[in-house]
């Protein structure tokens, strides 16, 4: 096995030492820090996405997955940074007003993420105009709206109201969480509905390479 | 047997439904969350709602913020704080219990409905592992360590998770014993955290000792508190489950288990005594939902009656959860809910 294949699989495992070790490795091996998130970290993530996808792999360990995956980026992000690479697309995503759900909202953020797309987390109980402000401030070509409980769907139609009343026509919105349904993204003006944080990854590259 | 629990089997055997309903029915109120810290105000919707839906069942409200705002209030946290706040280091134990003024008003409104002959008067808390959910910031990854063997002494954050609960675990019993006290002869304990995405199905195959230690051990310390204030257990889970889970559940003993739409309950029914009453579970987080009509909630409930039924389980009809009112939407829940209330 290649140590990006190693390190592919130690990010799938959750095993963060071993993916830090083989990160750094990498690095002094002379390998680019993108090729290694492109070649590594990204094929890890996507594998147990896939796995939590079929209901073979469950969301604790998707989360420690991740966890070995931001121990890489903290030795990676700075070399990126440095040498000016930044995620080919952006998103911002948060819970609406009024809900302080965050579960479903951090998975989805941890796989984009791990498709390599900024992720811009504005947290929980997002009023409107904090995510119009974020989108605008970080050229965002997307966001995500999260709502666990009934009470707080409507918060997602005023969030999309907002957005598009803002002249942000182009940004493309997706939502999710337990109440959530297909029929009502559309009902309400959003542009896809995610079922699960790995078919977020989906929806979301499907939306922006159309 | 405890009458309680005598007087659930019975509406079960005669094939009694009950929402959990008193959201809606509050909030059809001109003032709603003034009236949750009124005792006598909420005691008085507690009987409008049992009556609205025809049951002996006085359900309280489904508030599962209460016990960590007392909590926090109780270790001088700052009011503007406590909604998103969370601990980074384990919190100190909190041994007298300061009720707060919703708690206070919560059995007081006990009280209220004790005083109605033929009414049953309900409690409501979280649940230990569940109050742990919301006082740590990312509790799905060390309770995952802690199933792989690790210890508070072994990671920090394993630490705070421990100390959460047992700290969460004391607030409660104190807090069910007070509304047993103001005259509830069941209480209603919610666990939905106690899930398949807190704990996964791959660690619980190899084993539950972390789903034992984090879930269970509470909850038998609280069924024990109950039993000696003379009050039942009505145990509440509508999170995804997995079927060891459910079965650990129908050791509690409880006089009545409330699960998810994700179970099949007439599957369920094997594993639970006959002493204990199911009740459920009709998918009330999606009444929300155009597509889910009063005709379709009818036929959905026709036919779950007819499968418990068949599974000759006792059961009392119900929603899945708490059916929480959305405005603009409030007329549309109340007629799905009165539909599987009149449902054959």
């Amino acid at each position: 096995m290649s140590e990006m294949n190693a390190l592919s699989a130690a990010v799938e495992k959750g095993k963060r030492n071993d993916a830090k070790l083989l990160t750094q490795q990498l690095l002094d091996a002379g390998h680019k820090p993108l090729d290694i998130v492109e070649q590594g970290l990204v094929p890890g993530m996507s594998a147990i996405g896939e796995k939590f996808k079929n209901n073979e792999v469950f969301v604790p360990e998707m989360l420690i997955a991740a966890r070995a995956m931001k121990e890489c980026m903290i030795l990676l992000e700075p070399l990126l940074a440095k040498a000016g690479i930044k995620p080919k697309y952006t998103a911002v995503i948060g819970t609406v007003q009024g809900d302080l759900h965050d579960i479903g909202k951090n998975l989805v953020a941890m796989m984009w993420k791990g498709a390599n797309i900024g992720v811009i987390d504005l947290g929980t109980n997002v009023p409107p105009e904090k995510f119009v402000e974020a989108i605008k401030a970080h050229n965002a070509q997307a966001v995500g709206l999260s709502a666990l409980l009934t009470t707080t769907m409507p918060a997602m139609k005023t969030t999309v109201d907002a957005i598009r009343a803002a002249g942000l026509t182009s940004t493309k919105i997706l939502i999710g969480g337990a109440p959530v349904t297909a029929e009502y993204a559309k009902e309400i003006g959003a542009d896809a509905y995610g079922t699960d944080a790995a078919s977020a990854v989906d929806s979301l590259l499907a939306l922006l390479e159309a | 047997m405890n009458p309680t629990r005598q007087r659930l089997l019975e509406l079960a055997a005669r094939g009694h439904r009950a929402p959990i309903g008193t959201h809606l029915v509050l909030h059809q109120h001109a003032h709603p969350h003034a009236m949750q810290l009124d005792g006598a105000k909420l005691g008085g919707v507690l009987i409008e709602a049992a009556a609205r839906y025809e049951t002996p069942l006085a359900m309280p409200l489904m508030d599962l913020a209460i016990e960590k705002d007392c909590l926090l209030h109780a270790l001088g946290v700052p009011e503007p704080e406590i909604e998103s706040y969370h601990f980074t280091e384990p919190p100190p134990l909190v041994d007298d219990l300061v009720a707060t003024p919703k708690m206070k008003a919560a059995c007081d409104a006990i009280r209220v409905v004790a005083e109605q002959p033929g009414l049953v008067p309900m409690g409501m808390s979280i649940g230990p592992f569940s109050l742990m959910t919301k006082l740590v910031s990312d509790p799905i990854t060390p309770v995952f360590l802690a199933g792989t063997g690790l210890t508070g002494k072994d990671d920090p954050e394993v630490a705070v998770v421990e100390r959460a609960i047992e700290t969460g675990t004391r607030l409660i019993l104190d807090y069910v014993e007070m509304q047993a006290n103001a005259g509830a002869r069941a209480i209603i304990v919610c666990e939905p955290a106690a899930n398949l995405v807190y704990f996964s199905p791959n660690q619980l195959a190899e084993s539950y000792d972390v789903f034992d230690r984090f879930v269970m051990a509470p909850m038998r310390r609280i069924k024990r508190r109950l039993e000696s204030a003379g009050a039942e257990l009505i145990f509440h889970d509508c999170g995804e489950l997995t079927p060891g889970m459910v079965a650990r559940f129908a050791t509690l003993d409880a006089a009545m288990v409330s699960l998810g739409s994700s179970r099949l309950l007439w599957e369920d029914a094997a594993c639970f005594p006959k002493t204990t009453v199911l009740y459920g579970n009709l998918p009330t987080k999606k009444f929300i939902s155009p597509q889910l009509t009063p005709q379709v909630v009818h036929a959905m409930a026709a036919d779950l009656a007819g499968r418990m039924r068949a599974s000759q389980h006792p059961f009392i009809l119900g929603s899945e959860c708490d059916v929480l009112s959305v405005p603009g939407q409030e007329d549309a829940l109340m007629s799905k809910v009165l539909s599987f209330l009149r449902s054959p």
